[in-house]
């Protein structure tokens, strides 16, 4: 019963596995590149929660700090994705990460 | 029913009082308005304007580079919110950092800039149908 | 929730950064270079402006030995807060990485591609300059934080590198694959941290092995942890479950981009990959019996076993000498992974020397292949046919080159492969079937890298013109020095493997 009524950490910890899990399944069955992409960011804020959870329970602020730095990242990464992204879509007219294979031995 | 609610108890009636709040607002506008429907008013509300084709367009490429460019720069404020909770104490020395940091991103800005990303309107060599606007558009964005 | 820090308290921590500013030099430098360079490329003008750029960075870059040759005198230590670490292998890495840039450079001034395909050539110096910074801190990180931060850094400069042909397809091709992949394999890195992180409450690497060894840890957690953050170091590694990207990178990237990503991103994946392998990892009384679950070991053989022959195998039949060399590069991710199972000092010697070589000798067959595509257009085995008598040159050296690849005396290669696996040897007989292995894939990689000379020497041109096709003075010359130091260093390698010993000393090490 205390499981349900009080909020600890395994919630977080459920929550962001469920995410993870999520994401992952985006991953590996989406072709469309963003969506894959999409699927990294709830890969990536999995994490955070986790890094989060973790700091508040265990004490310290590196968690925290950690969260903030991915936060800026993937922002980043979300940026230089959608860069490239374009400009495959310009030449390939498709952003479909299985059709786009030119080179095979 | 306990004295003390639990946490998820807040949650709980929290999340009634929104459902029973949302749900009475539509319930007396439903009881009170009169209902004489025709095609302008169930049209869909665009700010005046009148709708034209679905929601579902592909908008151009360049809302998302500008938006890129501008959530990085959004984004990276995020370092400096800890840096303002304890500027107080921090002196000098941390004002002098957080303006290098701040001057690194203004590089970025300024090649960005200069490389021409941030203009909207390129130059382009097809004659446009209406000569006047994109040109006050684009003299507009240089500013 | 949280406090704020009193005054006292800031201060001390100011002047903990301050004085960790002075052992941070050479990295302040080389991000001076880089905003220098973007700073040039917005006021040059002009035609030239591709060389005045490319031996702007090449001198930039050069400059900086002086600063990490002052490192040497310094304490080894730990500096900002237990982030970084400044070590003799880290100094090591951090020459390796500005030496392995400048090589990426000079490639690209050879490089004729770059003048056909690129309009400006823009901000192309500086990311170069951007990822030899990030592979820099990855080799002195020590906390989990400045290891993400690090490989995210070397990782979104060179997917822009490898996309830099933005209209040909194969490059924007290898960018978007390189992307993928590397997002994926960060983001799971990035859950295995945290799991760890939620483990040990710390970050610090040595602190992590501290709480690990104190308290013990929930195996099953661990093996997850570690399943998740060995796809992240594969990833930059380039070995085998975890190599889908690197032939297409390596096949569509620039040339001298897919050099520099299989020499310097590899390096530094390796020197992650020690570091944290070495330190975090907590090692009891017998280091081979109590490593966690089924422990990092037992994975890295798997991995080490699954790249040689993986790697050496599908090379076999490769059309493409770009490609060819990619699956090589997983086979050498193998042979070097060998030398990390080892774990201790012979060992990781006998790694960073493996490294040196590797540098010397792959750098210099992709600068040949450079200059033969400048001349033929073409990166295809077929079109290789009857180059050796049209470059003689070019045509010896990659031979000597690809000899050194294969590890046959008397060159450097040799000398690396033979450390690997004589190190292997010392351990005792539980690894003489892993040297085996070792030495039986090299004797496969001898027909596929032979394939190339027999291509350019004993076959005819399938169509015969005679123009002999001559890559110039400078380039002659470059390649004439490599093939005599590749040959030299394979004779004379006493410097080379006393500075890897010098080199192998870690901050904070207790395994040997």
């Amino acid at each position: 019963m205390e499981q349900l009524t009080t909020i600890g950490i395994n919630h977080y910890l459920t929550i962001s596995a469920i995410l993870f899990a999520l994401g992952l399944y985006a991953v590996m069955t989406r072709k469309n590149a963003i969506v894959v992409l999409m699927g990294v960011e709830l890969i990536l804020n999995a994490a955070n929660i986790n890094f989060l959870a973790f700091s508040h329970y265990n004490g310290g602020m590196e968690g925290v700090m950690f969260s903030l730095f991915v936060i800026v990242l993937a922002a980043a990464e979300a940026a230089v994705a959608l860069a490239i992204i374009i400009n495959i879509y310009k030449i390939f007219k498709s952003v479909d990460v299985s059709s786009i294979d030119s080179m095979k031995e | 029913m306990d004295q003390t609610l639990s946490e998820f108890g807040n949650v709980f009636v929290f999340f009634l009082l929104g459902v029973v709040f949302v749900a009475g607002g539509y319930l007396t506008a439903r009881m009170l308005r009169p209902s004489r429907p025709n095609p302008v008013k169930t049209s869909t509300y665009e700010c005046g304007e009148e709708a034209v084709g679905s929601a579902w367009v592909k908008f151009n490429i360049r809302f998302y580079v500008v938006a890129l460019i501008f959530i990085i720069f959004d984004v990276e404020v995020v370092f400096l919110f800890p840096w303002a909770t304890v500027f107080r104490q921090l002196g000098s020395f941390a004002l002098v950092e957080a303006l290098v940091f701040a001057g690194i991103l203004i590089l970025g800005l300024v090649y960005a800039w200069v490389k021409g990303d941030l203009d909207w309107v390129r130059p382009t060599p097809s004659v446009p149908k209406m000569p006047e606007m994109p040109a006050s558009k684009s003299t507009s964005q240089r500013d | 929730m949280f406090e704020l820090p009193s005054g006292a308290e800031i201060q001390s921590i100011i002047s903990i950064l301050k004085s960790g500013l002075g052992f941070f030099i050479p990295e302040i430098y080389l991000s001076i270079l880089f905003m220098g360079l973007i700073i040039l490329d917005l006021a040059l003008k002009g035609r030239n402006k591709s060389g005045i750029l490319g031996w702007a960075t090449l001198i930039g870059l050069g400059g900086s030995f002086y600063f990490i040759a002052q490192q040497h005198a310094m304490q080894a230590g730990e500096h900002f807060f237990g982030m970084y670490v400044l070590d003799e292998y880290a100094i090591f890495f951090k020459y390796f990485f500005v030496a392995s840039g400048m090589f990426a450079v000079v490639a690209t001034l050879a490089d004729r591609k770059f003048d056909a395909e690129v309009k400006s050539i823009g901000e192309y110096y500086a990311l170069v300059v951007a990822m030899v910074i990030g592979m820099v801190m990855m080799a002195a990180a020590s906390d989990l934080l400045m290891i993400f931060l690090a490989m995210e850094l070397v990782s979104l400069s060179a997917y822009i590198l490898s996309g830099y042909f933005k209209r040909d397809a194969r490059s924007s091709e290898a960018a978007l694959k390189y992307l993928v992949y590397g997002a994926v394999s960060s983001g799971l890195m990035l859950y295995g941290f945290s799991l760890i992180y939620g483990m040990t409450a710390e970050t610090n690497i040595l602190k992590i092995s501290m709480e690990l060894a104190d308290h013990g840890y929930d195996p099953l957690v661990m093996i997850l942890a570690t399943l998740l953050i060995m796809a992240g170091f594969g990833y930059k590694i380039g070995a085998f479950p975890f190599h889908f990207w690197s032939p297409d990178v390596y096949e569509g990237a620039p040339t001298p981009i897919t050099a520099y990503l299989s020499v310097a991103s590899k390096a530094a994946g390796f020197a992650l990959l020690l570091r944290f392998f070495y330190i975090a990892v907590p090692h009891g009384v017998s280091p081979y019996e109590d490593i966690l679950g089924i422990d990092w070991l037992t994975l890295l053989v798997i991995m080490s076993v699954a790249s040689m022959i993986y790697g050496n195998v599908v090379a076999i039949w490769q059309k493409n000498v770009k490609r060819l060399l990619a699956y090589s590069s997983i086979a050498h991710a193998g042979y070097l992974l060998l030398g990390v199972i080892v774990m201790d000092e012979i060992g990781t010697q006998a790694v960073l020397f493996y490294l040196l070589s590797y540098f010397l000798m792959n750098y210099a067959a992709f600068y040949v292949v450079v200059l033969i595509s400048n001349r033929t257009g073409s990166e295809t085995l077929d079109d290789y046919r009857g180059l050796g008598s049209k470059m003689p040159l070019a045509g010896a050296a990659l031979t000597v080159f690809l000899i050194s690849l294969v590890g046959l005396p008397p060159t450097v290669g040799f000398i690396g492969k033979l450390m690997i696996f004589s190190a292997l040897l010392s351990k005792g007989a539980l690894y003489i079937w892993l040297a085996l292995i070792g030495v039986l894939t090299s004797v496969i990689s001898l027909y596929y890298y032979m394939l190339i000379p027999l291509n350019m020497f004993l076959r005819e041109s399938l169509e015969p013109n005679e123009k002999s096709l001559n890559p110039g003075f400078l380039a002659q010359l470059m390649m004439a020095v490599l093939m005599i130091l590749t040959i030299w260093f394979g004779l004379f390698f006493e410097p080379l493997s006393e500075f890897a010993r010098y080199s192998s000393a870690m901050f904070g090490l207790s395994l040997y």
